[in-house]
């Protein structure tokens, strides 16, 4: 056998005892996918509202959404004797939405407050990103009737109002959602003979602390009118799960649909007026 | 005989040269299968918590198996043959939302891990007593950028061409470190059993 051959069966040999399969890391030199990786959704809030204001976020498609709200209105500066305010009276809220289209969420939503019944739709109308900042817009509005509105006088003559919103929202370092909601308000204070249009903004933010827990705050920069002073203010922490959110805040406002809270509030937020309150939704699929 | 000597040492010098010597061996008989990307893809998890039961689905699997030539049969398997599948995680539906997010973003940690990945190749071959064969495949298993060896057993029978494979196996969470979520009302169990369905066939041949 030649010098030549010997090496030719040597280079089979070689060829023979080298590794035929590729690290499962990394994926075979030769392979070559057929398709694009899909892409992950934007997620600015996680939630579909704040402690008050709406996000951006809406519902998949035939999803559903019962929420659970209340504020009890005396103060936690009122100390043990009223168990910091959770004795009660409270003011409730009870929601439900419905997605017909994944970017659409219709609800109907009643606050025991004037008995007053909300009918609202939010539309998300963009996402993407900004200069590597994850963005999501939507657009947000309902008409809503206080149909037991008899705590003031004159209140009987003018009780529906509505609200249009725009719903701007970006994710910042992925932990730190930030929103801006400019409000068209009609008829913010219904004892009123007259109903106004008037314009407030919304801000709100969140701070997620680590895959469940999160902080937020938000603040409603409204006009002063007769008995809705001051700009409500929330501030609270979210638990959130497969399917919960759960918020616990302090706010110096009990009102809680839109067409109420957006008015102003009636206590100025300073401790000696913060009130508890709670928020919880349950996605629901049937 | 010279001349097949001379043949074989060239050939020999070459595959010696190339480190690209699979696709050499490729050329010498061994039949390559891709998934069929018009057939059926199933990729299903499920999660049986002590309280909550869920699955994620996703079509989006993806691969190629190299076997030496011959039908599927007890002889094939070995050094001689060559696997790799991989699974689109984002795809993964577990008919939730806000599930699914938490999903991509808290355990699977798509963004950094958008596969699942299974590299290997076929350790045995055994026949059915209801037709086909139980293909055991070994190889590494990657997930949330963890490997683990792992065997998986399929049944595979005859689909046209090639083959249809069902396979169904479990991972343990803790194996690829995946977080189980503590948190109250979201349950998810550390065993986790994965069934798939998918169908494979000659390459360039499927629709």
């Amino acid at each position: 056998m030649s010098v030549s051959s010997r090496c030719s069966w040597a280079g089979v040999l070689l060829t023979l005892a080298m590794p035929l399969r590729a690290d499962a890391q990394d994926r075979p030199a030769g392979w070559q996918r057929r398709a694009e990786a899909t892409p992950i959704p934007v997620t600015v809030f996680h939630s579909t509202q704040s402690a008050n204001l709406p996000t951006a976020e809406t519902l998949r498609k035939g999803e559903w959404l019962f929420e659970i709200s209340h504020r009890f209105l005396p103060p936690v500066s009122d100390g043990a004797d009223a168990l910091w305010g959770l004795d009660g009276p409270i003011y409730n809220r009870l929601g439900l939405a419905y997605a017909p289209a994944d970017r659409v969420l219709v609800g109907v939503s009643r606050s025991n407050l004037d008995d007053n019944v909300e009918l609202g739709a939010k539309v998300r109308v963009w996402e993407g990103a900004a200069a590597s900042v994850p963005v999501m817009i939507a657009l947000n509005g309902a008409v809503a009737w206080n149909t037991e509105a008899d705590t003031l006088a004159g209140a009987e003559d003018n009780e529906l109002q509505a609200y249009g919103q725009i719903v701007l929202n970006a994710l910042l370092a992925d932990r730190v959602a930030l929103g801006v909601v400019p409000t068209l308000l009609h008829n913010p204070r219904i004892q009123e003979a007259v109903s106004e249009s008037v314009f407030a903004l919304g801000l709100n933010g969140q701070i997620y602390l680590s895959d469940h827990v999160s902080v937020l705050g938000e603040w409603v920069l409204t006009e002063e009118r007769e008995n809705l002073v001051y700009d409500p203010v929330a501030v609270g922490v979210e638990l959130e799960t497969g399917g919960h959110f759960f918020k616990i805040v302090v706010t110096n406002s009990a009102r809680m649909n839109p067409s109420q809270f957006l008015g102003g509030a009636p206590f100025e937020f300073t401790p000696d007026e913060w009130r508890l309150g709670f928020n919880v939704t349950r996605l629901l699929t049937f | 005989m010279g001349k097949t000597r001379a043949t074989i040492g060239r050939l020999g010098l070459a595959m010696a040269a190339l480190p690209a010597a699979v696709g050499a061996w490729k050329q010498l008989g061994a039949q390559e299968y891709q998934v069929d990307l018009g057939a059926l893809r199933e990729v299903r998890f499920i999660s049986r918590a002590s309280i909550e039961e869920f699955e994620g689905v996703t079509d989006r699997i993806d691969g190629y198996i190299l076997l030496d030539g011959a039908p599927l049969g007890p002889e094939s398997g070995g050094s001689d043959t060559e696997l790799y599948f991989e699974v689109d995680l984002a795809s993964l539906d577990t008919g939730i939302g806000l599930r699914n997010r938490h999903m991509r973003d808290n355990y699977l940690e798509v963004e950094d891990h958008p596969y699942a990945a299974f590299s290997g190749g076929v350790a045995g071959v055994a026949p059915l007593s209801a037709g086909g064969f139980r293909v055991t495949a070994t190889g590494g298993m990657s997930i949330h950028g963890v490997e683990r060896e792992m065997q998986i057993p399929c049944d595979v029978t005859l689909r046209g061409e090639g083959y249809r494979a069902r396979c169904s196996f479990q991972v343990l969470l803790t194996d690829f470190d995946i977080e189980i979520p503590r948190v109250m009302f979201l349950k998810l169990a550390n065993e986790i059993r994965l069934e798939l369905d998918f169908s494979v066939v000659p390459a360039g041949g499927d629709s």
